[in-house]
C-alpha cells in the first residue's frame, strides 16, 4: 500500500517538479562545495608552493674560507684560494678540491678545474672568466674519509678589462 | 597541407591536444625544479628550458613555419579541461577589445625580465609560469571564447607579429566554395541537434572569419577552422613572407592595420623591445645605469630601469616614427595625417625587429643547446633515477664563432624584410613619388639596424646586481 502510495506520488507533477527542485538544490550544494573545496585546494597549493624551496644543508662542522683574487673582479685569469678548517679551527689538510665557475644566467660556457693544496688546509687553483657579468663559483670539496661539502660563492659584477 | 603525410596529421583532431600533453609535463616539470630544484639558473629545468631554449626555438619556428607554438600551448589545454567544470558566462569588455591591454603586458614583462633579473632565477621563473597557468584560468573562465589569447597573452601577441613573417599561413584554399557556403561553420562551429544544442567542434575562437581572414595577426594556428569546415576548403598554405605587411585590406576580427593604433602600439613595443632587451645584456647598459642613478640620486633598480624603457618604447620610437612621418609628408607627398602615417609604415619595422629578436634569441639557443641534457640528467638524478647517467656539465652547444655570422645574417635578413615593406607601402601611398616616402623610413631602419650591429658586437655582460662593479 504504502509502495503503491509512493508510486502514485512519484507521477504526480507537483511531486516531480518537487524533486526537480530537491535535485537542483542539492545539485547546487554539491557545486558550492566543489567549488569551495577547489578553491581551498588551490590556496592550500599556493601556500605550500610558496614555502617551498631547497632545504639548506646544515653546517658539516667544517669551516671554509675563500677568496678571489684580483679585486675588483676582471675578465680574465684568476685565483681562487680556499681554507678548509675543521671545527677546532684547525687546517684540513688532504683533501681533494675543485671547482666549477658558471655565470648567472643559463647556457654560458661554464669553467671547471681543480685547487691544489698549496701549504696544509690551503687550496689554491686557476680559473678564467670568460665574460663580463655575475658568476657563481661552486667548490665541491671530498674530505679525508669521504665527507663531501659544497658551497657556493657569489662573484657579482665581473668587469671587462 | 598538400604533403600527404602532414595533411593527414594536420586534419587529426586531437593533433592539438597530441602536442599540448608533452608541453604541459614540461611546463609542471619546470615549476618543480623551479620551485624545489637547485637555485642557480644555469643548473635548473625552468630558467635554462625557459630562457635558452623555449625563446630559441620559438622564434626559429616562426622563422621556418608559422605559429605552432601557440598550436601547441599547455595553457590552453589547462583551460579547455578547465572549462568542462566552468562555463564562461561573460563576453570581454568592448572597451577592452583592442592590443593595448596585452601592449602594457608585454612590456611589463620586458620590464619585470630586468628588474628581477628572471634570468637568473629559478623561483620567479617557476612563478611567472604558475602565473600564466592562473591568468588563464581566470580569464577564460569568466570570459568566453579565447579572450586570453587574443586580448591579453603577452607571448601570444609577440607571436601574432612574428608570424607576419612566417611562411605559412592558415587559409582558404578556394574562396568559391566559401561563397556557396551556407553554414560558416569555420567561425559558427557545429553543434548537435537536439535541445542541448552540444558542441561538436568549435569555430574560430578568436572571430576570424576564413574567408575574409587576411595574414597571421591573430591566429592561434589551433586549427578549429580546419576541422569544422565542412569541404575541407582551409589549409595551411605557403606564402611570401611579410607579404601581409605590405596590404591594407580589412581584415576580418581586425580591421584596417592603418587604422588600428593599438596594433601599431604592439608593433613598436616589439620592434624597439627587440633592441632593448638585447642592450640590457651588454656592459654599456651598466654605465648608462649609473650615469642615470647619479642624475637621478637614486640608488634602486626600479626608477632607473624605468626612465630606460621610457627612453627605448616611447621617447626614441616618437622621435624617430615622428621625424620620418612629417619627412613623409612634406617631402614625400603623402596625403595622409601624421598619426595615421606614422601608423602605417610602423608595420615595416616588423621585420628589422623580428630579425633582431632572432639574433638575440637564437644566440642563446644554439650556444647553449646541449645544456638541456645535464640540467635533464641532472634533474632526474635528485629524483634518485640515474638512468640517464651523470650530469654531462660540459655539453654546452654550437661554438660562438659559428653562430655570429647568424646573427649577422639574421639581421641582414630583417633589414632587407623591412626595407622591402617599407618600399610597397611607399609605393601605395604615393604612388608618383614613391622613393621619397620610402627614405625618411628607410632611414629610420637602417639606423635601427646601425644600432642593433653595434649592439652585437659589445661585450656580454649579464648582472643581476643593480650598480655592482
Amino acid at each position: 500500500m504504502i509502495r503503491w502510495f509512493q508510486r502514485a506520488a512519484r507521477s504526480c507533477s507537483f511531486v516531480r517538479f518537487k524533486r526537480h527542485i530537491r535535485n537542483d538544490f542539492r545539485r547546487g550544494i554539491r557545486r558550492v562545495r566543489r567549488n569551495r573545496m577547489l578553491a581551498e585546494f588551490a590556496c592550500a597549493a599556493m601556500f605550500f608552493a610558496s614555502g617551498c624551496r631547497k632545504p639548506v644543508a646544515p653546517q658539516p662542522g667544517v669551516a671554509i674560507e675563500y677568496w678571489i683574487s684580483p679585486q675588483p673582479h676582471r675578465v680574465g685569469p684568476a685565483i681562487v684560494y680556499v681554507n678548509l678548517l675543521d671545527a677546532a679551527g684547525d687546517p684540513i689538510a688532504g683533501a681533494h678540491v675543485d671547482f666549477e665557475a658558471d655565470m648567472s644566467h643559463p647556457g654560458m660556457a661554464p669553467a671547471f678545474g681543480g685547487l691544489r693544496e698549496a701549504a696544509p688546509g690551503r687550496y689554491q687553483g686557476s680559473l678564467e672568466f670568460t665574460m663580463p657579468g655575475d658568476w657563481v663559483v661552486l667548490i665541491h670539496a671530498t674530505l679525508p674519509g669521504g665527507r663531501k661539502l659544497e658551497r657556493d660563492i657569489s662573484v657579482p659584477g665581473v668587469t671587462a678589462n | 597541407m598538400q604533403v600527404p603525410g602532414l595533411r593527414r596529421l594536420f586534419r587529426w583532431r586531437h593533433l592539438r591536444t597530441a602536442l599540448q600533453i608533452p608541453l604541459l609535463i614540461v611546463s609542471v616539470a619546470m615549476i618543480l625544479d623551479g620551485l624545489l630544484g637547485p637555485p642557480l639558473a644555469p643548473k635548473n629545468l625552468a630558467s635554462t628550458l625557459s630562457w635558452v631554449h623555449f625563446r630559441g626555438a620559438l622564434v626559429l619556428v616562426l622563422l621556418c613555419a608559422g605559429n605552432f607554438f601557440c598550436l601547441a600551448c599547455p595553457f590552453m589545454l589547462v583551460r579547455n579541461m578547465a572549462r568542462r567544470f566552468f562555463r564562461p558566462r561573460l563576453n570581454w569588455p568592448q572597451k577592452l577589445r583592442n592590443k593595448w591591454l596585452s601592449v602594457g603586458l608585454f612590456a611589463l614583462i620586458l620590464f619585470c625580465y630586468e628588474e628581477f633579473s628572471l634570468w637568473s632565477s629559478p623561483w620567479w621563473t617557476a612563478w611567472l609560469i604558475v602565473g600564466y597557468f592562473l591568468a588563464v584560468l581566470v580569464v577564460d573562465g569568466v570570459f568566453k571564447h579565447a579572450s586570453f589569447c587574443k586580448f591579453v597573452c603577452p607571448i601570444g601577441q609577440f607571436n601574432f607579429v612574428a608570424s607576419t613573417i612566417s611562411p605559412l599561413e592558415v587559409k582558404v584554399r578556394d574562396l568559391e566554395v566559401c561563397d556557396d557556403c551556407g553554414t560558416k561553420d569555420c567561425i559558427r562551429g557545429r553543434r548537435a541537434a537536439g535541445p542541448e544544442l552540444m558542441v561538436i567542434q568549435r569555430g574560430c575562437e578568436l572571430a576570424l572569419f576564413q574567408p575574409l581572414k587576411v595574414g597571421n595577426m591573430d591566429c592561434t594556428f589551433c586549427l578549429d577552422c580546419v576541422h569544422a569546415c565542412p569541404h575541407d576548403n582551409i589549409g595551411i598554405l605557403s606564402r611570401l613572407p611579410a607579404s601581409e605587411l605590405m596590404v591594407d585590406p580589412r581584415r576580418s576580427g581586425i580591421g584596417r592595420f592603418s587604422q588600428r593604433k593599438d596594433l601599431a602600439a604592439l608593433a613598436i613595443v616589439f620592434s624597439f623591445g627587440a633592441l632593448l632587451n638585447a642592450f640590457g645584456m651588454v656592459s654599456p647598459v651598466y654605465a648608462l645605469e649609473s650615469w642615470l642613478a647619479g642624475i637621478l640620486h637614486v640608488n634602486s633598480k626600479a626608477p632607473v630601469l624605468g626612465v630606460v624603457f621610457a627612453m627605448f618604447l616611447v621617447v626614441e620610437p616618437a622621435v624617430l616614427l615622428g621625424m620620418a612621418a612629417w619627412s613623409t609628408q612634406t617631402w614625400g607627398g603623402s596625403r595622409r595625417a601624421l598619426v595615421p602615417l606614422a601608423v602605417r609604415y610602423t608595420y615595416g619595422l616588423v621585420p628589422l625587429g623580428f630579425g633582431m629578436w632572432l639574433a638575440h634569441y637564437s644566440f642563446h639557443f644554439l650556444t647553449g643547446l646541449y645544456t638541456v641534457v645535464p640540467v635533464t640528467q641532472s634533474a632526474f638524478a635528485r629524483l634518485g633515477w640515474t638512468v640517464f647517467g651523470s650530469p654531462r656539465w660540459t655539453w654546452l652547444g654550437i661554438p660562438m664563432r659559428f653562430v655570429q655570422p647568424l646573427e649577422i645574417g639574421f639581421l641582414a635578413l630583417g633589414l632587407v624584410g623591412s626595407l622591402l615593406v617599407i618600399y610597397q607601402l611607399a609605393d601605395g601611398d604615393c604612388a608618383e613619388s614613391p622613393l621619397r616616402a620610402f627614405v625618411p623610413w628607410a632611414a629610420v631602419s637602417v639606423v635601427l639596424w646601425i644600432a642593433a650591429m653595434w649592439m652585437m658586437f659589445q661585450p656580454m655582460d649579464m648582472r643581476g646586481t643593480f650598480l655592482a662593479g
